[in-house]
């Protein structure tokens, strides 16, 4: 059995077969975690101002590139195994880099008030084996986390909760759309107006503490009656509740106060974004968006977006991250302005743009390691495949002896 | 030959708020090969509701230009096949939808990927290429 890290569910239950070195055929892996393990069909070859160069060559570059930056930031690292993370931090530290993943524009500030327990949550398996009440906010697990449902949510047979979703286990979503998620939680779809959540958790709120809110009343009172009678509820909180009530999470930590027997689970899409979030913390007592002067400084202003706004780095590290495909177009461009290092096993619209690229192992299938799933649970990964692409964890220890 | 009046004449404008979403056809192919004819073809689409499409006098395969002040784009439109109010259209998650969002967060660092507003209008052109989108390829547009 090997494990996935097509999301941060890091299903461990995968079976493949391997044919010419690569993965042919899996087992149990969703559409997006087959492609994942299959791996892509443009790798990226070690580069210097896009010339094929050998990778020891690439490695020297990138270092005299990040020793002449003034202001070099370290970027991504949440498809990187546990240990990768822990190099690259080590890297900004002894670089003074500002590092900074892409929990910074997604859901960072959820996980961040997680460990720092102003939010309760729970394991997967704690879902698995003894939920009733699934609320789906913002999060279409299907299109995102698709075995989310499956595995650990709705459809298993749990220990408590033998009679599955046919008796003993009711979804709710509530979303700006119908989406694929929603459409399994039939009779309990609440449609919301973009940025509406706000409202709705006020009126839901009101409608907990007895009263009668102005806004969709039935409604409202009908979902507070559920969630009041549940014996173990989940909230997944998607990046469409987190985009919508932005900074003000007073919001869902009073929303949770009211909710005592539900948990808080952040729905991360990246493999090891939690991972991250959680050394990072660990070390600095921040999550993200962290400048090292001798200690670890947090700012928004280390936000990669407000960095590239700012134009206040002069060097870019970005590791199994695409900020050219995932950040708006009007603010990446000075991405063509100054040194990037990418390092990933495969070709990226920000690999074609970088200075030095490196070539590396795809965790979990050319590499092995651990990673944190979106639970805080670590979960271990194997290496499926001989091959020789570095790890990420050896190019940023190489490239940190180089530095 | 008579003229046609029609290539003078402007299309209209309507105005619409888009809100992005994750598509798990488009993700698997974004992990196989974001270069791919498939990634775009899953990627520069934007969804609307019938009664959007009847208002605004689009049908299902238009070429629809997105724009506002960030950005521009020419995507294909869909009809949804869910029973959408309308008022709203979906983007899946890509460099199209990115083209359209401003840089601006009040310092916050997050953009608001999920609430865009843009000028929509019919567009006879082809849809836009990704080298168009990621204008700061020029040191590399060869090689897209």
């Amino acid at each position: 059995m090997f494990t996935c890290t097509g999301c941060a569910l890091l299903c461990d239950d995968i079976e493949a077969t391997v044919e010419n070195n690569r993965i042919k055929e899996t087992r149990n892996a969703c559409r997006r975690g087959a492609a994942r393990m299959k791996g892509c069909t443009n790798r990226l070859v070690s580069s210097i101002a896009q010339q094929p160069m050998d990778i020891e060559s690439s490695i020297k570059k990138a270092a005299e590139l990040l020793r002449n930056a003034k202001s070099p930031m370290v970027f991504g690292l949440d498809n990187s195994t546990s240990e990768a993370q822990a190099k690259g931090i080590q890297l900004a530290r002894k670089i003074n880099a500002i590092i900074d993943d892409t929990s910074s524009f997604c859901q960072g500030l959820l996980i961040e008030k997680i460990l720092q327990k102003k939010l309760r949550t729970c394991f997967l398996d704690d879902i698995r084996n003894k939920a009733d009440v699934l609320v789906y906010w913002g999060s279409d697990a299907q299109d995102s986390q698709p075995r989310h449902l499956s595995r650990f949510s709705y459809f298993p047979r749990g220990e408590s909760r033998q009679r599955g979703y046919e008796e003993d286990r009711l979804a709710i979503a509530i979303d700006v759309r119908e989406s694929n998620t929603a459409k399994i939680c039939k009779g309990h779809f609440y449609r919301i107006p973009p940025r509406g959540d706000r409202e709705f958790i006020l009126a839901l709120m009101e409608a907990l503490s007895g009263k009668a809110p102005a806004y969709d009343t039935k409604n409202m009172l009908g979902l507070a009656s559920i969630l009041k009678k549940a014996e173990f509820g989940a909230i997944f909180v998607g990046i469409g509740l987190t985009y919508s009530i932005k900074n003000d999470f007073e919001l869902l930590t009073g929303l949770a106060d009211m909710l005592p027997k539900f948990n808080i689970m952040p729905m991360v899409g990246h493999y090891n974004m939690r991972g991250f979030n959680e050394a990072l913390f660990k070390e600095t007592g921040f999550v993200n968006r962290v400048k090292f002067e001798g200690k670890g400084v947090h700012d928004n202003k280390y936000a990669i977006i407000e960095t590239l706004k700012n134009k206040s780095i002069d060097a870019l590290v970005v590791v199994g991250s695409d900020p050219v495909l995932s950040l708006p177009s009007s603010v990446s461009s000075h991405l063509a302005s100054i040194p990037v290092v990418c390092i990933d096993p495969c070709q990226t619209f920000t690999s074609r743009i970088a200075t030095v690229t490196i070539p590396s192992a795809a965790s979990g299938v050319e590499s092995a390691g651990s990673a944190v799933r979106m639970d805080g649970k670590i979960i271990g990964l194997k290496k499926i495949i001989e091959n020789n692409y570095l790890s990420d964890e050896e190019i940023i220890k190489r490239l940190m002896e180089a530095v | 030959m008579g003229i046609d009046i029609g290539k003078f004449l402007k299309n209209p404008e309507f105005e619409i708020l888009i809100t992005t979403f994750r598509d798990i056809f488009q993700v698997e192919a974004l992990e196989r090969d974001r270069f791919g004819e498939e990634y775009k073809k899953l990627s520069a689409i934007i969804i609307m509701s019938k009664n959007d499409l009847e208002k605004m006098g689009f049908k299902s395969g238009d070429h629809v230009k997105l724009a506002n002040n960030y950005g521009s784009v020419v995507v294909e439109v869909k009809e949804s096949k869910k029973n959408e109010p309308g008022g709203v259209g979906f983007m899946v998650n890509s460099p199209w939808s990115n083209a359209l969002i401003s840089g601006e967060t009040d310092g916050k660092g997050i953009p608001e990927f999920k609430h865009i507003m843009v000028r929509i209008s019919l567009s006879k052109e082809e849809i836009t290429p990704i080298a168009d989108i990621i204008q700061l390829t020029k040191k590399s547009q060869a090689l897209f």
